[in-house]
This record gives structure tokens, C-alpha cells and sequence, in this order.
């Protein structure tokens, strides 16, 4: 008893909760938002976002923020798509996508981890840089005619009904919360991002685990990338632009600190659910854009007020104790 | 069945008090259809006009079924037409009418939304490709538009001089075919000795538009005009010459709506511009859409029907992309001095 209710206390029993006053209102308010076809919808619709917000955990828990993975998912979906034009068979245009995936991670890691320059600004100019790239290399068209098995990738069923994003989603994200919660890098992520200078002073590879962390989210924002090309089937200079956002809000309101040290990947799950439900369920409503923008923004807010506010009040019961 | 389509069109024809047209399909008022009037996002005055235009047609018809007129925002429109468009299909909206803003992208949206019993009619902007849609009510002919674009540069330049390109978003379909016809139109020796010297991109947000029209100017010292085959371009372009003094140097062509040209019309910014209704372009998108969910026409080529108040349309095949259908509406009015105020109004 005293279990469940510590757990309804922390901040994931508070998503959990919300998650499922969510559902129930969506499920009163549209006979549709239940079926499977809606449920598979709702997370094909972000899937490349909820994939890149698993590697955003780890980069915002070790106190760092990586504004440049909806340029990088840009920029790799757009190589693939010139690739393709060019004649490059498509298995090696999807390597080499990654592959740049993998260099844009290393070129912010660069600046960041040895020159020390702020993530903020090196993710900032390297977000502008690659999006150039990527609008450099298609120009002002679009490009489509993928291989079918990519296309296929993105749209139709791989399992069943459920399309190959989202299992990969799903094992993704079994994956990051293993490498989080339960490894000793994952406990490195966090004591690093809590205290950097007692982390480096007790003789940990600060550098090294920065480093890792920001290739990874180069690579899987390119992997990101190349799903959402799969999934429309065409990409143009301005594919994925404005994601980094959305996968942000998702990861602070999931519960991790923008400060760094604190959050977890169950938390970070449960917000990916609460965003996707509550847009889905205000799409079903007819609920236009501005406004689910607005509600999910008094969201974000709220996730940043309610433990402040929770703090606060706690301290000032011990106090009146 | 026979019986009773013969005897629905003769009820019609009685109603309207008119002789049935052998050829042209009437439509049965009260019919229940659900639609979506999808624009390529929210908050500019075209598209509010094209939504009268349904409105119009929504309240004539009688459909017992609902009209939701309902976009993105600018900043997501790619992503966001795409989740209207899928949602649709999982509401089961009978139609979506759908200004493209996506370019492709949106193909394999269309296409599942078909899947679901959703159709989909393009309206303003196409999909290029053709994939999922069941047919583009087009403005009017691509052509032809080039033809008139030139014209306009032409009279405007005096046949002679430097002008630029100031467009909506690099993948607008319906813009690029536009400027491309224009091109096409400007091989002609009439125009010789005028040269088209960049096109750029406002991405149809006015302060971006604004802020490359200034661009064009500082980049091309002799040029003499604008061409802007977009409202928000036109506008944003008329209103930084404006602002700068530059009227008497760089004028601004292209296509805008009265009601927000008229000024520079008439202080001699934008001495001419082109444009069609799109309240008519609302209605007629409607009638076929609606006539298509009530399964008065298939959506094949060679069809005919009557829209309403705006006569009689045929589908036929779209000469500038292969295999995709069209409903062409056409003409469009060239507007200066004369004639714009009346309009404007």
C-alpha cells in the first residue's frame, strides 16, 4: 500500500495517471480513438519523433541538448533521396545515411566535448548548417521513386498490422531503458549530468561518455530520418524541420531535468504516450492545429510548475514540523 | 435502379424548372455526406474564401452531413496535413478536400485514406504524383497562367528590362507549373527583351516574403519588376516597395486578391494582377466532391455534371501530369486601375 502510493506520488505515477484520464476521455468522446487501426495511426504519425525523443533522454540527463537531430533527420533523409536519384543502390544510400549520421554526431561531440564550447550553441549552428546541407543537396524539388521494400518499410504492415517503425520503436525502447536504469554507463549518464566537475574529479571518462551519447543521437536521428522518408515516400530541403521541439517537450515533460542528473526513461515513455493520445484525441474532435499547439504548450508548462510548486510545499511542511 | 436515377433527374429538373441536360449529372439535394475542407494551413484570406465557396454549396445542397473546415498551422503544415488527412480516414469523412501543400509526401497518406472509403479531391494545389487522389479541381489551365503572367510583365515593363520571380514554398506544385509555364510562354519573340533573372522563395509567409523582395532588389540593381504568382508574395512584395519608396522603380506583378491589392493598385505599386474566385473555386470543389460521396459520378474521365449556379463541368484528363484527372474551372480576370476597386468591394 505504502508502495503504490509512493509510486502515485513520483512524477511517473502523475503521467500515469494523466495517461489514463486521456484515454478515458478520448474513448467517451470518439467510438474510433480505441480501434487499431487509430491506435497504430496515432504512433505512425510521430514515430520518427518518439524514436529520436529515447536518445534526447540521455543527452538532456547528462546535462546537455542536441538542437540539431531534425536537421541531421533532414539531412540524411534528403542524401538518401539524392542518392537514390544518382543511381546509388538503395541498402547503400540507407549506410550512408547513417553513416552521416554518425559524422554530424561525432562534428557536435567535437566542439562540444574537446573545445567545451556549450552544446546549446554548437547544436544551434550545426542545426542551421545541416538543414543547408540538406537543402543544398535536393534543391527546391522533392524526390520520390524509392526502392518499393523502403517505401514498404515505412507504410504497410511489418508485423500484422503494425508497421516496422513502430516495433522498431518498441525495441528501441526497451534498449534505452536497459542502457539507463540498469547498466553502469547509464549511472555514469546520470552522475555525470548531476555534477560534472565531481564526476571528472572522481576520475570518470566524462569526455568519452558525452561523446558516445552525442554520436548516438546523430546516428538514430538519421535512422529517424531515413523512417519518415520510407514512411511519405518523397523528402524535400525542409523534411522533419521544426521536430526538435516536439521531441524536446516530450523528453521535459517525461519528468527529465533541463538541468541535467535527473529523470527517468519510464517517464519519458509515458509523456511520448500522453502527447501522441492527447493530439490524436483532439484531431478526433476536430480540434484545430492552433490550438493543440497552445494546450500541449500549457502542458510543458506544467510539467516544469508542478514539482517547483510540489518542492516548495514539501519544504514548507518540514519547515512548519 | 434505372427508374429511379431517370425519375430523381426529372424531380431535379422539375425543381430548378429547367430541361434536363442529356449529357450533364444533376445533384440530389439532402444527401448525407461527411467533408473536410482541408487548406494548406489556417489564417489567409484565400482559402476563408475558398470555405464560403463550400459553405454556399454546403447550405444549397442540403447535405444533412457535416462541413468542417479545419487546417495546420504554417510551421507544421507537412506534417500536419498529413495527420488531418490520416485522421480523416480513421473518423470516416466521406471526403477530404485537400489544398496540397506537401508536395508527394502526402501520396501515401491519400492513399490509405482511399483505403479507408475516404476520397480525396485536390483543389488549389495538386499532388503531383497523383497518388491517392481522385481528381484536382484545377483554377485554371497551367497554361495559360504563363501566358498571362508574361503578358502582365510584359505591359508592365514596357516589353523590355530585368524582372524576378518571388514565389510560395519550393515544392507548391501548382506555383512551380505556374513559373514554369511562364518560361515556356517567354520563348516567344514578343518577349525577347525581357529576362527573367531569379526566382525566389517566401515560403507564402508575408515577413519572409517582404524580407526577399528587399533581397531581389539589392541583388539585381536594374530590376523593374516582381512577379509573384502567390497572394501572400504579391502583397508582401507591393507593400516593401511601398514602404522603401521603390514604386517608381520596381513595380510588382502577379496573382493577388483585390481586397488586399487595391491600394497598391491604385498608387500605382502593382499596376496590374491576375486572379480567379476562390469562393467559386470553394463551390465547385464541393459539388464534386459531393456528387462523388453521393455516388453521382465516379470520378472518370468524360463525366459530366452541373455544379450549381456555375453550370456544367467536365472531368477530363490533366495534360500536365499523366494518368491524374482534372476539372478544370477557369477563366480568370486580369486586374488595374479600371476595374479593381469595383471588385475589392
Amino acid at each position: 500500500m505504502r508502495q503504490l502510493r509512493s509510486t502515485l506520488a513520483s512524477w511517473e505515477g502523475f503521467l500515469l495517471a494523466v495517461l489514463v484520464l486521456i484515454y478515458l476521455v478520448n474513448a467517451l468522446n470518439s467510438a474510433v480513438f480505441l480501434t487499431v487501426g487509430n491506435q497504430i495511426n496515432m504512433f505512425q504519425l510521430s514515430v520518427e519523433k518518439i524514436i529520436v525523443a529515447l536518445v534526447m533522454t540521455f543527452v538532456i540527463i547528462n546535462g546537455e541538448i542536441d538542437l540539431s537531430v531534425a536537421s541531421v533527420m533532414g539531412l540524411a533523409a534528403c542524401a538518401f533521396g539524392w542518392l537514390v536519384q544518382a543511381g546509388v543502390p538503395g541498402a547503400a544510400a540507407v549506410a550512408i545515411a547513417l553513416a552521416i549520421g554518425f559524422l554530424c554526431g561525432a562534428f557536435n561531440a567535437f566542439f562540444i566535448v574537446w573545445f567545451g564550447i556549450p552544446s546549446l550553441v554548437v547544436t544551434l549552428a550545426t542545426m542551421i548548417a545541416f538543414r543547408g546541407f540538406a537543402r543544398i543537396l535536393v534543391e527546391d524539388r522533392g524526390i520520390s521513386d524509392f526502392p518499393a521494400w523502403f517505401d514498404r518499410l515505412g507504410q504497410g504492415g511489418f508485423i500484422g498490422p503494425v508497421p516496422f517503425a513502430m516495433v522498431l520503436f518498441a525495441v528501441l525502447a526497451v534498449l534505452a531503458y536497459l542502457l539507463l536504469q540498469r547498466t553502469a554507463f547509464g549511472r555514469k549518464v546520470y552522475f555525470i549530468g548531476a555534477n560534472r566537475a565531481v564526476a571528472e574529479y572522481s576520475g570518470l571518462d566524462v569526455k568519452m561518455v558525452k561523446a558516445k551519447i552525442f554520436i548516438a543521437s546523430g546516428v538514430v536521428s538519421a535512422l529517424a530520418g531515413l523512417l519518415f522518408a520510407a514512411r511519405v515516400g518523397a523528402v524535400r530541403g525542409d523534411i522533419a524541420s521544426g521536430f526538435e521541439l516536439d521531441v524536446i517537450t516530450m523528453v521535459l515533460l517525461g519528468g527529465v531535468s533541463i538541468f541535467g542528473g535527473a529523470g527517468t526513461m519510464s517517464g519519458t515513455i509515458l509523456a511520448i504516450l500522453i502527447v501522441l493520445s492527447m493530439r490524436n484525441g483532439m484531431a478526433l474532435q476536430n480540434i484545430t492545429g492552433h490550438i493543440q499547439t497552445g494546450v500541449l504548450g500549457v502542458l510543458l508548462i506544467l510539467s516544469v510548475m508542478v514539482p517547483i510548486i510540489r518542492e516548495t510545499g514539501s519544504r514548507m511542511l518540514a519547515r512548519t514540523r | 435502379m434505372k427508374h429511379i436515377t431517370v425519375s430523381t433527374l426529372a424531380l431535379c429538373a422539375a425543381l430548378y424548372g429547367v430541361a434536363a441536360n442529356a449529357q450533364a449529372v444533376t445533384a440530389d439535394k439532402g444527401g448525407a455526406a461527411d467533408m473536410v475542407l482541408l487548406p494548406k494551413f489556417l489564417g489567409i484570406l484565400p482559402f476563408d474564401q475558398a470555405n464560403r465557396g463550400a459553405e454556399e454549396a454546403h447550405a444549397e445542397l442540403g447535405n444533412t452531413g457535416t462541413l468542417l473546415y479545419t487546417g495546420p498551422t504554417p510551421e507544421n503544415s507537412v506534417a500536419g496535413q498529413i495527420e488531418i488527412l490520416t485522421t480523416a480516414g480513421s473518423q470516416g469523412q466521406d471526403v477530404v478536400m485537400l489544398s496540397n501543400n506537401a508536395g508527394d509526401q502526402i501520396g501515401p497518406a491519400a492513399e490509405a485514406a482511399q483505403t479507408a472509403g475516404t476520397k480525396v479531391v485536390t483543389w488549389d494545389s495538386p499532388i503531383p504524383s497523383g497518388q491517392g487522389e481522385t481528381v484536382f479541381v484545377a483554377q485554371v489551365d497551367f497554361g495559360s497562367i504563363g501566358v498571362v503572367m508574361a503578358d502582365m510583365a510584359h505591359s508592365v515593363m514596357g516589353g523590355e528590362g530585368e524582372f524576378a520571380v518571388l514565389s510560395a514554398t519550393p515544392d507548391a506544385a501548382n506555383q512551380n507549373a505556374w513559373i514554369a509555364a511562364m518560361e515556356e510562354a517567354l520563348k516567344d519573340p514578343k518577349y525577347a527583351n525581357m529576362k527573367l533573372v531569379d526566382t525566389v522563395y517566401g515560403d507564402d509567409q508575408s515577413e519572409v516574403s517582404y524580407n526577399r523582395a528587399l533581397a531581389l532588389v539589392d541583388s539585381h540593381p536594374n530590376l523593374k519588376l516582381i512577379m509573384s504568382p502567390t497572394t501572400v508574395g504579391i502583397q508582401a512584395s507591393a507593400k516593401a516597395m511601398q514602404d522603401e519608396g521603390l514604386c517608381d522603380k520596381v513595380k510588382v506583378s502577379g496573382l493577388g486578391l483585390p481586397a488586399e491589392m487595391v491600394s497598391y493598385t491604385m498608387n500605382g505599386c502593382a499596376p496590374e494582377f491576375a486572379l480567379w474566385s476562390f469562393v467559386d473555386l470553394g463551390y465547385l470543389t464541393y459539388y464534386t466532391s459531393y456528387m462523388l460521396a453521393t455516388g453521382k459520378i465516379k470520378g472518370e474521365i468524360g463525366e459530366t455534371f452541373t455544379a450549381g449556379r456555375m453550370g456544367d463541368y467536365t472531368i477530363e484528363e490533366d495534360p500536365g501530369r499523366a494518368g491524374a484527372k482534372r476539372i478544370l474551372m477557369g477563366p480568370f480576370t486580369v486586374y488595374n486601375k479600371d476595374n479593381v476597386e469595383a471588385e475589392a468591394k
